[in-house]
């Protein structure tokens, strides 16, 4: 098995010149593997769409290379590349039929009519559009018509499919139903392929291995589990999920935990991060959910003093922000809330923090995506 | 946009990979250079030279003779006083039909535009059939050969020109912000002063430039009733038909060119400009309150007089054609259909050989050049983009006077002289109609998704393919107005096209001229008559198909929130 | 689609080669064509051509035009005439267009002897017709104005005439220059000048088309127009129009019709057969409809025409006044600033 079957060396695409001059995608490298879907996450204007429509040939790049299979891209236009694109919009061409729309690209490849009419049934049959074949693209549902895009791109069979944010015209719960799908079939025909989306949830649920995007620049490449759970920077880890950031400087390293001294407390951290040394200003990332309300009357090692300024009850959870002495506030989440009390706003709370789910990383100044 | 030599060296080979697109442009390059920026060269270089050698001579000349200099300032009056009164009726007729609940909006609507289908000159013929001196109202206006006569006939004829406009920008304009306005208690003279008149500001002074523009290349209208107030499209015709007199011919009219290619600019210059009115959102279903019959009332009476004095003065042309003897006796009769159809059958011929191929030719090679220009990159685009736009703003008569220099005798873009073939009336006809086409054609591509031609490519199809089988069919609506427009131009063009008829290829619109030269204004009519009866008809069978083809073929919202 | 979209394509292609030809090569059917430009009306030159027509087989193709507009489209079409003959127009035109070497010498084959004043001295242009200077007067405005038709050219200046007055331009029609012309034989150039500026204030406006003042005194438009005799006759008077002729007493001027073969034209032979035919007894004849009076001696005329030799003439050169239309128009535009 090949084991970058998409390639990108070294991907530059800059517009404008002079003072107007905006680097979109900056020196990506990246390797995808056959049959693996990964995903490009970021905010808008990270780069994330440009470095899709680079390797769909769209946009050339200012320098750089993209390899499909090995094949360099370079002077391959977009209609000749081994590539499938599933539009944003869905792109359906509004004077065609469904079954139209589906057939288009073999029409393009001149296939035989059999060959064409046995292929449209089987994608159709295999995506759910079956009967639905003769039907104008403005008389389906949104859900239909991305189907009907998923069809179009899939029956081609290309080396490599990409997806421009399928899914964000979609309304939330046919959002997730229609992931799931994409996700299934994606994986039964084990195709490559390439998603981009700015909603992290997506991403999560979808992906094999994400990669974030600021500015141009890839932040990190893992996968979905990773990500979460060591995040590379503090960009990452407040990109993914919600995070606390706690400040502090590391006193003490023992093994596979470390101390850090908080404002507020000494706090015990596992030591992931080898590079990481005593004396190193660090931020402790804590998630919403890594961290226990206790009574304020609870005594025990650990814990650290609060006061909850804001609850808010969602059914499935409570979200508490609660101020610590040092006026850091904390974003917590308590699920499965019946086996909790209620703390009311300005109750006095002591917290503390699930050990094995904290992640240290080395000092960074505040990013705007907080 | 800058590129990197890798991105530019990679965009000329795609290109290059793309014969049919390649020759396309090259072809069209050559199109435009040959027949548009070659011609007014020819006039600019003609104006500048005496004997060979580049001279102002024949500027100071024009310019210390009185009998050259009044044309100019005559032309300016009239096309300021024209585009100033023409632009507050359009605008009058336009917030009628956006922004009152007046009944019979679609026949007020028909009638206003109606001028713009028939020739220019026939407005002129039905003012002297009425208010010449054997006309119903003789003597009602005074003496109606000069500016007065001018302003009334440019005014019927060109405000649809400012009235479509200006429809499209008060249209545009959400009836929520006046809501809004009305809402935080301002009264309606308030809201008109404060949100519809600011909004509509750039569209105003854009109507004005437009009928300003008109009224500087009117032809027609001016060679029957100016009178002794010479204008400068005539005053250049004259030089050069009657004086054989081509450079100063040429001179004047390159002063005829200067104003309105200015005008042109600034229009151009305004509309490009972010307007206020695309900035708010998704129409909202506020509705048109009920006015106060204070502001009703003029707004209706307006519209009603206005519409009553297009219906006279083309009833006139009816009435009149059935005449014996125009003015003198006014026995019914159908000679002059018999007398037209004798001598005119010919023109008629010719006028609708030329305007059959020149209406499909325009079509196509319009929305072709709106394709390469709303969707390629290429190098030289701007330019061909400004050539391809440049005939709109150029006067006829600068055109017409080109094109005889130019194609009169072999010259490095044309191996031989086209003088007095089909072939030079038709490239003019077809050059004159590109910029509507190609404005239409741009419109409409602007209103597709570039994502769904660039599914298609995706998918496998060439850039070719695509247009064909992607792009062609959902601009079908935008192809049939263009066509339906190159029709119309084509059937009743003047102030070019009587530079370059001749024997062999004569058009109906210069036998009515000859009918109006000679004061037989009944045949006149008649041929008029006929002529506008030959458009509707045209335009009708054009509408139906387009209705037919395009029977729920609203593309454009088809694309997602986004 | 694809296949629309050729047709529309090809079909273009197909109309338009056809019109890549000119008139002259169009010679796949036997039939012999000639192209003319003229500067008589559309309907009576038809009305001459048919007869040519159904007389010789050969196919006229005619563009109409004022005299000038010949001149002009000729001198242009120089390197490559569009048509072979010039039929019509003032004499006046044709000298002009002969100083400038653009026609073509040709003594036509007459059955009888042309006088000097019908042919330039070597045949670059021969006269067919001949018509006098005249006023046509609007009688209802007359009868009511209680005013009487003028009859000399110090009439025209009458203040009654303010502004009643229609003619051509001298430099756009042949018949305005004659008028012109006669008035510099009258009274010299400067004298003509200094008569116009009066008589300017009693123009209403001036036209392109000589002709057009008469239908429009008819009309009531204007009271009074100039124009040649057979004009007035033939578009004026029979027609209907309440009008009056008249002629001016100090003496008037007259045009010679003026027939010539373009230089350079790619039908000579059709041209010559043409040119002959104009001057014999058959066509000659023809001109009674037109009222112009025919140069051939055996022609019947037109009752009620006037012929030459009825009226007070001027000593009109033609050939003079042709070759200095240029600066005499020149001098006129000066001084009236028109």
């Amino acid at each position: 098995m090949d084991n970058e079957f998409l390639k990108l060396v070294k991907l530059n695409k800059t517009f404008g010149n002079g003072s107007q001059k905006v680097t979109a995608v900056n020196d990506i490298d990246l390797d995808v593997r056959e049959g693996e879907l990964v995903t490009l996450l970021g905010p808008s204007g990270c780069g994330k769409t440009t470095t899709l429509r680079m390797i769909a040939g769209f946009q050339t790049p200012t320098s750089g290379h993209v390899y499909i299979d090995r094949a360099e891209m370079e002077n391959i236009p977009p209609n000749k590349r081994p590539t499938s694109m599933v539009f944003q919009n869905y792109a359906l061409f509004p004077h065609m039929s469904v079954r139209q729309n589906i057939s288009y690209g073999l029409e393009i490849r001149h296939l035989s009519k059999s060959e064409i009419n046995e292929r449209v049934d089987k994608t159709m049959e295999s995506i759910g559009l079956t009967g639905l074949g003769d039907r104008q693209p403005r008389e389906l549902s949104g859900g239909q018509q991305q189907r009907v895009s998923l069809a179009r791109a899939m029956i081609l069979e290309p080396k490599v499919l990409l997806f421009d944010e399928p899914l964000s015209n979609l309304d939330a719960k046919l959002k997730v139903s229609t992931r799931l799908e994409i996700r299934r079939i994606q994986q039964r025909v084990g195709i490559t392929s390439v998603y981009v989306t700015h909603d992290q949830e997506e991403a999560m649920t979808i992906s094999d291995r994400i990669v974030v995007m600021k500015n141009g620049v890839i932040q990190q490449v893992a996968s979905p589990v990773e990500i979460y759970s060591h995040p590379r920077n503090r960009f990452v880890a407040g990109f993914i999920g919600k995070a606390n950031f706690m400040r502090g400087n590391i006193t003490e390293i023992n093994g596979d935990s470390m101390m850090v001294k908080t404002l507020s407390k000494v706090v015990k951290a596992p030591y992931w991060n080898k590079d990481l040394k005593v004396g190193q200003d660090v931020i402790i990332v804590v998630r919403p959910e890594s961290i226990v309300v206790h009574e304020a009357d609870e005594d025990s090692e650990g814990l650290l003093d609060g006061k909850v300024i804001h609850a808010v009850y969602f059914g499935s959870q409570i979200i508490y922000e609660i101020e610590l002495k040092d006026k850091s506030v904390m974003n917590v989440e308590i699920s499965d809330p019946q086996d909790n009390i209620k703390f009311q706003d300005g109750s006095d709370v002591k917290i503390s923090l699930k050990y094995k789910s904290l992640h240290v990383l080395p000092f960074e100044e505040k990013v705007d995506n907080e | 946009m800058h590129k990197s030599k890798k991105e530019t060296l990679s965009e000329i080979k795609r290109i290059a990979r793309e014969p049919f697109l390649l020759v396309s442009i090259i072809v069209i390059f050559y199109l435009l250079i040959a027949f548009v920026i070659f011609p007014i060269f020819q006039v600019l270089k003609t104006s500048v030279s005496v004997d060979g050698h580049l001279s102002f001579a024949n500027f100071t000349q024009v310019l210390t003779k009185s009998y050259y200099i009044r044309p100019l300032i005559n032309s300016l009056v009239l096309g300021i006083v024209t585009a100033t009164i023409g632009t507050f009726f359009g605008f009058v007729f336009a917030y009628a039909i956006t922004r009152t609940p007046m009944k019979g909006k679609r026949a007020f609507r028909l009638i206003a535009t109606f001028p713009m289908v028939s020739p220019p000159f026939v407005v002129a013929l039905a003012c002297i059939l009425l208010f010449g001196r054997a006309g119903i109202f003789s003597g009602f206006i005074g003496n109606i050969y000069g500016l007065t006569g001018l302003v009334i006939v440019e005014v019927i004829a060109y405000t649809p020109t400012a009235f479509l406009a200006l429809v499209g920008i008060l249209q545009a304009i959400d009836p929520a912000l006046e809501e809004a306005a009305s809402d935080c208690g301002a009264s309606r003279t308030k809201v008109f002063k404060t949100i519809i008149l600011p909004l509509s500001t750039p569209g105003v002074v854009s109507a004005w430039l437009l009928v300003f523009i008109q009224s500087l290349a009117d032809f027609g209208n001016p060679i029957i009733l100016s009178g002794d107030f010479s204008v400068l499209s005539v005053q250049a015709y004259l030089q050069i038909t009657g004086m054989y007199d081509i450079a100063r011919g040429s001179t004047l009219a390159i002063m005829l060119l200067v104003p309105t290619v200015l005008a042109f600019y600034i229009q151009r210059y305004l509309l490009s400009k972010k307007s206020y009115v695309t900035l708010t959102g998704k129409p909202t279903s506020a509705t048109i309150k009920n006015l106060e019959w204070y502001i009703k009332t003029p707004i209706y009476f307006f519209c009603i007089f206005f519409a009553a004095v297009v219906v006279l003065f083309y009833g006139m042309v009816v009435w009149g054609s059935f005449q014996k003897l125009w003015g003198v006796d006014s026995t019914f009769t159908l000679n002059n259909y018999i007398d037209m159809w004798a001598s005119g059958k010919d023109y008629i011929k010719d006028s609708l050989i030329v305007a059959l191929i020149v209406t499909p030719i325009t079509g196509v090679l319009s929305i072709f050049i709106a394709y390469l220009s709303a969707r390629k990159e290429f190098i030289g685009k701007n330019l061909m983009e400004i050539s391809a736009m440049l005939t709109f703003a150029v006067p006829g008569t600068v055109v017409g006077i080109g094109y005889i220099l130019a194609f009169n005798s072999k010259s490095f873009f044309m191996p031989v002289s086209l003088t007095g073939t089909a072939f030079i009336i038709i490239t003019l006809l077809i050059f004159r109609n590109l910029p509507v086409g190609i404005r239409n054609g741009i419109a409409a591509l602007n209103q597709i998704d570039p994502s769904i031609e660039e599914a298609s490519i995706d998918l496998g199809a060439s850039s070719s393919t695509t247009f064909r089988r992607v792009t062609l069919p959902m601009i079908t609506p935008a192809l049939f107005s263009s066509l339906a427009n190159s029709f119309v131009k084509s059937m009743t063009a003047i102030s070019a096209i009587i530079f370059v008829v001749s024997g062999k290829w004569n058009l109906i619109t210069v036998a009515i001229l000859g009918y109006v030269d000679n004061s037989q204004y009944a045949q006149a009519a008649a041929m008029s008559l006929l002529l506008v009866g030959i458009v509707v008809i045209a335009l009708g069978l054009i509408r139906l198909v387009t209705s037919k083809m395009g029977q729920g073929m609203n593309y454009s919202n088809l694309e997602g929130e986004n | 689609m694809k296949k629309l979209f050729t047709a529309i394509i090809i079909a273009s292609m197909l109309t338009i080669t056809p019109c890549f030809s000119q008139g002259t090569n169009e010679g796949e059917s036997k039939k012999k064509t000639l192209n003319m430009y003229t500067a008589l009306d559309s309907e009576e030159a038809k009305y001459y051509l048919d007869a040519f027509e159904k007389e010789t087989g050969i196919e006229v193709n005619e563009v109409r035009m004022s005299a000038g507009e010949v001149a002009a489209r000729i001198e242009a079409e120089r390197n490559n005439p569009g048509a072979s003959i010039w039929f019509g127009g003032s004499n006046t035109d044709h000298i002009s267009a002969a100083s400038k070497g653009l026609l073509e010498p040709y003594k036509p084959n007459t059955s009888f002897e042309l006088i000097d004043i019908l042919h330039a001295p070597d045949y670059e242009w021969s006269g067919f017709y001949t018509g006098i200077i005249g006023f046509c007067t609007n009688t209802n405005y007359l009868k009511e104005h209680n005013l009487e038709a003028p009859t000399s050219w110090a009439d025209l200046l009458k203040p009654e005439f303010e502004g009643e007055i229609e003619m051509a331009y001298p430099y756009t029609s042949g018949t305005a220059y004659t008028t012109f012309g006669t008035l510099i034989e009258l009274y010299g150039l400067d004298g003509a000048l200094d008569w116009w500026k009066k008589f300017d204030k009693n123009i209403h406006q001036y036209t392109k088309s000589g002709t057009a003042c008469i239908a429009r005194a008819g009309l009531g438009e204007c009271a009074v127009g100039i124009g040649f005799s057979h004009d007035i006759l033939t578009k004026g008077i029979q027609n209907g129009y309440p009008l009056v002729m008249t002629f001016p007493e100090e003496g008037s001027g007259y045009e010679v019709g003026g027939i010539s073969l373009i230089k350079g034209g790619k039908e000579t032979e059709e041209a010559k057969i043409f040119f002959d035919w104009v001057f014999t007894v058959e066509a000659q004849n023809l001109f009674v409809k037109y009222n112009r009076i025919p140069v051939n001696p055996d022609a019947t005329v037109a009752e009620g025409a006037i012929k030459l030799t009825d009226i007070n003439l001027v000593n009109y050169d033609a050939i003079a006044l042709g070759e200095a239309k240029e600066a005499n128009v020149k001098a006129w535009r000066d001084t009236i600033g028109k």
